[in-house]
Formats: C-alpha cells, structure tokens, sequence
C-alpha cells in the first residue's frame, strides 16, 4: 500500500450516493484508495481490522440513524477523523457533532471535488494536531507527577533528619533541657509534622491525578470510624475551646467502603472545620439515611465557622484551591485536602458537596454505599427470572501459623480476594466483601450457587490456588468449609425480590451461624494490630 | 542479661548518630553501616540480632542486601526492618517479599519504630491456630 494514497473508509448505504463520492474523489485526481461500506456496523468491523486515513460516514443507515451514528463511531475509533457527509442540512446536529469531535460536517448536494478533497485533507491535519496535543500533554502530566513523586521523597530525607534530632533533644537524650527549651521544640515538631502532613498530601494527590490511587472495600461500620476520626481530633478541637459534637442514627446499616480511605475524609472534613471556627463555636458530625435513598448512608461535618463564599463553592474541591479569605491563616495548607476527599468519595461512587451561608457556618456532606447483601446476591442468584435451584455458602479461613509482625497481612488478604475472584463463575456466584476491619487472620465468605457436591470442585480450586502462593503456603493455615443454605423453594405467591430478599436473610444467618461455631478471629490479633503502621499514627509522631 | 544488638544501614552518617543515641537509650546495642557492602560485612562478623535497612544505598541497594541475607544460611534468619523516605506503594511489598519483616516510611514515629524492633526482636511465638469443625 502507499503510504501517500489516502485511505477512505466510506460508509454510504445509498449506492448512487456512494458512487458519486468515488466519482468525487477521483476527479480531484489525488491518489486515493476508497473502502465502501453500507452499514454502520461493517464499518465498525473495518476499522477494528485497519485504519484509514479518513472516515466519510453518512448518518443515516440501515442500522443506526442521526446522531447515534457519529456518536458510536467516535467511541468505536477516537482516533480516526471523521467527515459527515449528509443530505441533512440541520446547524444543530452540525453542532453537535463537531462538539462529539466530528471533524467536518459536509452536505451532498453541495459538492465538489475541490470542496472534498479540501476537507479531507484538513481533516487528516487537524486529527493529528489534535493527537499530538493530546499525547504532550500526557507526557507532560506524567513528567509532573513522576517529579512530585520524587519531590516527596527528597523532602522526607533531610525532615526524618529534623524530626529524629528534635526527639532526641525532647526526650532528653542529648542532655537536659530546661522547660521552656522544650516549648520550643515542640514547636520545632508541630510544624515538622505540617511539613510531613503536606508531603504526604502532595503524593495522595498526585497519586489520586494520575489514577494510581486504590481502594480496598469492606463490609465496615461507618459509626465506628466516625468515632475513631473524632477521638483523633478532639485534642485539636479542645486547643482550640471548639465544641465537637457527634450524632449517629442508630439504625444505621453496614456500609461497603475502604475503612482507612474513608477515615481520611473524615479526619481532612473535621480538620478544616475546627480550622476554621471560631473559639466557642462547634462542629457537628452527623451520619443518616436520607429518603428516598436506598443505596447510600449520608455523612455531615458542619461547622459554625465564617462560611463559604456562593462563587468559592464550585471551585472548593479542586486541586490547589486555595480561600482567598484565608490568607491571614498561616496554617492553610496546600490546598489538597478536599481535592484528595473528592477522589476517595468519587472512587468509592459517592458524592460530595457544601452547602453555606456566608458568616453562618458550612456544611460538608459524602455519601458512603450502603453494603446490600440483596443487591449483591440479586446478580447471581437470578437466571432466567427464576432463582437458581441450590445455594451452598463456602468459608475460607486464613490463620497465621506463627505470631509474628512478618509480612504486609494487608496486602496478602487483596491478592487473595483477586485469587478468590478468579476461582469462581462470576455470573453465579458471589465473593462477599470482606467483613470489619482487615487484621492477621482473615475470614472470606462465598455463596456459590451449586450443591454441596458441586461445590467441592471449586473449594478444591480455592485450595490449590490459594496455596500457589508462596506466603500463603508457608504462612498461614487455610481452612475451606461449606455449608448448603437451606433455602425454602420458590412458592408461586412469592415475587422474584421476595424470593432474593429471603435468600439474603438466610445467607446472613448461616453467616452468623458460622461465626458463632468458632471465633473466626484468634486472640493474638492485638499484636499484630498493634505493631501496624498505619499512616493515621504516624500523623502526629512526637 | 546481654543487650540485643541491631545493626543501622543508611548513607545518611547524621541519621546514623541520631539513631544509634535513640537505640541506646533503648537499652540496644547498636553497630552502623553505612553501605550495602559494609552492611553484609558486619552482618557477617557482628551477627546482630535484627537489622534496620534503608533502601537507597551506595554499593548494593537495600534489596541487593536483603537478596544477600535471605541467601546466607547464617544470616537469613535475621529479622530486617526497612525503614525508607521510599513511596511505600512501590516498594513495600516489592520489600516485604524480599524478605523484610516490615516496612516503615520516614520519618517514622519512634514508638512505632521501637514497637516494631520489639516484637521482631521476640522469638516467634506460636500462635494459638484454632481447630476448626470439620
């Protein structure tokens, strides 16, 4: 093929329309290769196999008709530029698809050779300006991140170097110290901690900008980790004589979120809210479920501080904001903190806003997924509109042989749900998410819609799979149980979510059942929970 | 009774000075390297009995020296703790299956860290495994 002839992929159903264009292209006498197509789903099918130099696409085919055509091309192939060439003389559909990134919008009936070549020429320009753009700025996002990632390291060098003398001369290793020399020091390590704060900040939200950042979800209390988040504040509020309020519904279900992640949005809302109220003033944290919601539990820091400006608010959760107002606040941070909230929110599926009035307080709120076993199982369970006939669920216990501090239990227990993932049908059975906070022993759950018999081909692939790895094998005692859920067959009377709803109950109590039998968390977990280094601790080291 | 001894890598010698008069203070006796070279040296002749090891060091990087460790008869019994300004998602588990038995980023908080030389420093102790119905 020649590189210097163009390569027209043309999608056309009516013939004479189809002829035409050709005979267009030919007389414009520039070398040219045309591909003719009638519909729109061949002409998906061709360009999965080569790419042309241009795609001339009618809109209106056999399988696919106006803007739905333009619109499932370009997500076929963004890459490749697009002329329409239609009898439809409509300015807003025009619009619409030079929006949708079309590269020309040209009708039939006015065309001319000179015209089209033209426009296809443009065209083929544009895309590859376009794409060359595109591709420096990627590079150029990634150049900036790498540098903050290797920024963050450099400064954390000469900070551990501060922050390992300043203890020394705290703790009175280097000699004594008068009382008023140790006020001073504290100061020294109260703005060593800021520094480390920021650091930290500057990597999360690189990490968050780049999609690196993860969560691990699990069946958690929320409740628990409110309390947690204000325990850790209350000193800070207390310095500064602010009120620190909590109010939980009682009712409140188990949610499915990343325990450490969503833990930080709380810490980051509390902060701010303390920083920026007044002496005597409160902050309230508030967790409920709002009507109609079913799906969400919604969480609220509000706080009786000078407020948020209306044309602040929109721009409050982007990266580097920066409250004007707060400029006479030396301890104002990066301005990162909301921006890292929204990207843990966000990848949780979650929202997060504010509502204020200025001079009258904020108020923050999130959303948080609400851990529905219904809604899980719904899924799976359900073939055909029917449930399947038999539900088996499966208990895979993960306990360490030795007691010690080795290894990062963490880490092991994700690659061992991705394991666990991969060892079942996904469309009929379910891996639960891991329950409560992750410690040294864990405790999965599966319900796999089978038989006790055909559930041991799958315990027996878990094992195998499980025990691959290397420090798993060598680690841990693994310990895989089954038991059938006794699920009542489906009465006539019984609509289908009735029927989900009741297995989801029974599943719960075999669950229960299950954790009754035996612990499914040894006694020695305080050990290892202790010795954790988790990044909340080591936030304020002194 | 004798003092446990722990051997600190860095390339940092102020670092280094710092936690050897934190470490004494902890009742540690404390030996210093402040290369990866040196560090298996003296792991060889002082046989201490835990080491903390940076991972950015001149002449053989930390995993170089903890690749050495786990493949000396003598020596790969020897609990490692990494303590690095490294970005602990890159290098942590990367660390821990080299055969660290923990991973701390600096600056770490020192009772962590004396926390963390504690239990490694304890001989494993066994875990009670629960029996499981069968």
């Amino acid at each position: 093929m020649d590189p210097q002839t163009t390569q027209v992929l043309l999608i056309e159903d009516n013939l004479g329309d189809a002829d035409l264009v050709r005979l267009r292209l030919v007389e414009s006498k520039f070398p040219v290769n045309v591909n003719c197509v009638s519909r729109l789903s061949d002409g998906l099918a061709s360009l999965t196999k080569e790419t042309p130099s241009v795609v001339l696409l009618d809109l209106n085919l056999p399988d696919s008709r106006g803007a739905e055509t333009f619109r499932r091309l370009m997500e076929h192939a963004p890459n490749v530029p697009v002329v329409v060439l239609t009898g439809q003389d409509d300015e807003a559909l025009a619009i619409k698809a030079v929006h949708h990134g079309v590269q020309d919008y040209l009708l039939k009936d006015s065309l001319s050779s000179k015209h089209l070549e033209r426009a296809i020429r443009y065209a083929v320009e544009r895309q590859g300006l376009l794409r060359a753009l595109e591709m420096s700025q990627k590079q150029q996002l990634e150049f900036k991140n790498q540098f903050l990632s290797h920024v963050s390291h450099e400064l954390r060098t000469p900070l551990t170097c501060i922050h390992q003398y300043v203890t020394l001369l705290v703790d009175g290793l280097a000699g004594p110290v008068t009382p008023e020399q140790i006020d001073h020091l504290k100061t020294v390590l109260k703005s060593v901690n800021q520094l480390h704060a920021m650091i930290r900040d500057l990597l999360e939200a690189t990490r968050a900008e780049s999609g690196k950042m993860g969560i691990e979800p699990r069946c958690i209390s929320l409740a628990e980790l409110i309390h947690q988040a204000v325990a850790m504040l209350r000193p800070t509020a207390q310095a500064k004589r602010v009120g620190l309020e909590i109010g939980i519904d009682q009712r409140l279900p188990l949610v499915h979120a990343d325990a450490d992640r969503t833990l930080e949005v709380l810490i980051n809302l509390l902060d701010n809210a303390i920083k920026f109220t007044p002496a005597e003033g409160s902050v309230m944290v508030k967790a409920c479920l709002v009507e109609p919601d079913k799906d969400s539990v919604y969480v609220s820091v509000t706080d009786t501080g000078r407020g948020i400006h209306p044309e602040a608010k929109a721009l409050i959760f982007e990266r580097l904001y920066q409250d004007p107002d707060s400029v006479d606040n030396n301890r104002s941070g990066l301005g990162l903190g909301l921006f890292i909230c929204r990207e843990i929110v966000r990848l949780h599926g979650g929202r997060i806003w504010v509502t204020s009035e200025p001079g009258h307080g904020s108020t923050f709120s999130f959303t948080v997924p609400i851990y529905s076993l219904v809604k899980l199982l719904r899924a799976v369970v359900v073939y055909e509109e029917r449930m399947r006939p038999a539900f088996v669920l499966v208990r895979v216990d993960l306990a360490p042989v030795v007691n010690s501090a080795r290894g990062n239990w963490k880490e092991t227990w994700q690659r061992c749900l991705e394991i666990l993932e991969r060892c079942v049908y996904l469309d009929k059975d379910l891996v639960l998410p891991p329950m409560g906070t992750s410690g040294t022993s864990e405790t999965f759950f599966v319900v796999a819609s089978t038989d006790l018999e055909g559930a041991k081909i799958m315990t027996k692939r878990i094992g195998e799979q499980l025990e691959r790895r290397k420090d798993v094998k060598s680690e841990y005692t693994l310990k895989i149980s089954t038991v059938a859920i006794n699920f009542p067959q489906p009465s006539d009377v019984a609509t289908l979510e009735d029927q989900v709803q009741s297995l989801a109950d029974h599943v719960t109590q075999a669950i229960l059942a299950s954790l009754e039998q035996k612990p499914w968390r040894t006694t020695n977990e305080k050990n290892g929970n202790s010795i954790k280094s988790n990044k909340f601790n080591q936030r304020k080291f002194n | 009774m004798p003092r446990p001894k722990i051997l600190v890598v860095d390339d940092d010698p102020d670092l280094l000075r710092a936690m050897r008069l934190r470490l004494r203070a902890n009742n540690y006796d404390v030996s210093t390297a402040s290369d990866g070279y040196a560090a298996i040296a003296s792991a060889q002749k002082e046989h201490p009995a835990l080491i903390i090891l940076d991972l950015g060091l001149p002449v053989g990087d930390g995993f170089v020296v903890l690749d050495r460790l786990q493949n000396s008869d003598s020596l790969s019994s020897i609990p490692v703790i990494v303590l690095s300004a490294r970005d602990p998602q890159m290098n942590e588990e990367r660390a821990l299956k080299a055969g660290a038995s923990a991973f701390l980023q600096k600056p770490a908080d020192n009772d962590e860290l004396l926390n963390v030389i504690q239990v490694n420093l304890r001989p494993g102790e066994l875990a009670q495994r629960t029996a499981w119905p069968s």
